[in-house]
């Protein structure tokens, strides 16, 4: 089927480029648009908003930042770290502004599982419901937000 | 049949002679039309006037005339490092210009100088130091690991083969293009000392999955030509006799390295600490060569700390969070300058914790780029 303008565009924003070498998109097939939809209908399923997964990531990424690069616990069994960056990046969407670089890498050792969250990542889960493609460094499911932080309902 | 083809051919020489003609027509009319004839950029108070054909925007006129503004993302609207005062002549701000200017940057006229058109006549405000900011050609004649994610480069400038610079300022390296990765410009703060023109020093953290820092790491080998542009920034030792704290962390030891060694050429005998922050001792790097600036400096301390160093380790030297540290050092920093590098929560934690010890927030210098 042929793509109409605008998912030629926001695929192409999604994209590499001079401040996301390997862009948004990760090696997920999906378009941009079927990524967060499919998000958006596994958030629904699962009882919580997106703003519940989001305040969660917001609190770690604090916690961790004021560390200044110590591990910090959040729950028992699991820890953020920060790792600085220096300067700013640009939202791919453009009127976002910029966004401080560095990375909060969050590891759960019961389950194994690890996310990578930054300012940026949050803000486009925020205001696009953008989880980013799978393959992505910084994408994020859903789920995993949930059993991390052990949400409950 | 025969007339069929004709027709065609008839019909497609038509359509292609239009399309001709219309492009014609819009290269005259952009000749005519949108030719804005020369222009006077008035610089800083008539500091310098230039005399420019218009049309084009200020990022990149001001380039041809060989001012180069900060900028990252090649003049399209997206990094917000371009920025300059439009004190009048600028037009409107742009969509594109909104979300990155604060009410103050309104309130001042500050504006994305890629994204301001020369029209007319223009008049802004730049800092001083950008009208000796020159583009230059290096090559890399070291790279070497001071820690296991840390490297420190050396470049032999070859055209221009002088820089002139104070110590703490920085420059913007250009990388090139790896993996289908595209050429990118960041700033990296200079660990030389001004008095070394021939050469610059940078001290480089690997960022992960960093666009320039992989370049840098895995790509760039000494021998290589390498492109970039400098002295940037308002960072730098001020000219007082008061004591000083320099706190720092990580590749942040670039230009307090730098202001030290200046100090010693100079012998600047001011009082100063130097507390640095490290995780562990795998992280520390320079220990040699500060504990040597000790004994060359009559009244300079060095102490760093490590906040996750096994307890059972052989260091013996102080353990915990930087600010904790400067506090149990310096109870009272009343009288005292900091100069500070490292990330904006380090910088933020440091503020927090120098103003509560009774430092004034105007006596806190640090990157303006970080």
């Amino acid at each position: 089927m042929k793509k109409i303008p605008q998912q030629k565009e926001l695929k192409d924003l999604l994209g590499p480029s001079k401040f996301s070498g390997d862009g948004y998109l990760g090696t997920d097939p999906r378009i941009p648009e079927s990524i967060i939809e499919e998000d958006r209908h596994i958030i629904e399923q699962s009882g919580f908003t997106k703003e519940q997964l989001t305040e969660s990531l917001k609190d770690a990424l604090k916690k961790a930042v004021d560390a200044l690069g110590d591990p910090v616990d959040i729950l028992p069994g699991v820890t953020a770290v920060h790792y600085e960056s220096r300067g700013k990046i640009p939202s791919p969407y453009r009127g976002d502004g910029l966004f401080q670089k560095g990375e909060v890498v969050i590891f759960d050792s019961k389950s194994g599982k690890k996310i990578i969250v930054t300012p940026l990542g949050i803000n486009l889960i925020e205001k696009h419901n953008f989880f980013q493609g799978r393959g992505s460094r910084y994408r994020i499911e859903p789920e995993d937000i949930i059993v991390i932080f052990n949400l409950q309902k | 049949m025969e007339q069929l083809m004709v027709n065609i051919l008839i019909a497609t020489g038509f359509l292609a002679g239009m399309g001709l003609l219309l492009s014609a027509l819009l290269v005259i009319a952009e000749k005519s039309i949108l030719n804005f004839g020369p222009c006077t950029i008035d610089i800083n108070n008539s500091e310098k006037i230039l005399k420019v054909k218009g049309g084009g925007s200020l990022l990149s006129i001001l380039a041809r005339e060989s001012i180069f503004i900060p900028s990252a993302c090649g003049g399209r609207g997206s990094c917000a490092y371009c920025k300059v005062i439009v004190k009048n002549g600028g037009g409107p701000v742009s969509p594109v210009e909104e979300p990155y200017l604060s009410d103050e940057e309104r309130k001042r006229n500050t504006r994305l100088s890629c994204q301001v058109k020369v029209r007319n006549d223009i008049s802004i405000e730049i800092p001083r130091e950008y009208f000796s900011v020159r583009k230059y050609r290096g090559k890399l004649i070291s790279k070497r690991p001071l820690t296991h994610d840390i490297f420190e480069l050396r470049i032999e400038l070859l055209e221009p083969r002088e820089i002139t610079f104070t110590a703490g300022q920085y420059i913007q390296l250009k990388s090139k293009e790896y993996k289908g990765r595209e050429s990118v410009i960041r700033a990296y703060s200079m660990s030389s000392v001004p008095s070394d023109k021939n050469h610059v020093e940078l001290i480089i953290r690997r960022v992960p999955d960093g666009i320039c820092t992989t370049w840098i790491f895995d790509y760039l080998e000494e021998g290589q030509n390498v492109g970039l542009s400098g002295p940037y920034g308002e960072f730098k030792l001020q000219p007082t006799d008061s004591p000083i704290l320099f706190i720092a962390g990580g590749s942040g030891m670039a230009p307090i390295w730098s202001m030290l060694r200046d100090m010693r050429e100079k012998g600047i005998k001011r009082k100063a600490h130097y507390f640095f922050g490290a995780l562990t001792q795998k992280d520390l790097f320079f220990l040699d060569e500060l504990r040597q600036l000790e004994r060359e400096l009559p009244d300079f301390k060095f102490i760093p700390s490590l906040s996750r160093e096994p307890e059972n380790s052989n260091w013996t030297g102080e353990r915990g969070i930087i600010t904790d540290v400067v506090k149990k050092y310096i109870p009272d920093t009343s009288g005292y300058e900091a100069y500070l590098c490292g990330s904006p929560g380090m910088i933020d934690a440091c503020i927090k914790a120098l103003t509560s010890t009774g430092m004034p927030v105007e006596k806190i210098y640090y990157d303006k780029f970080a």
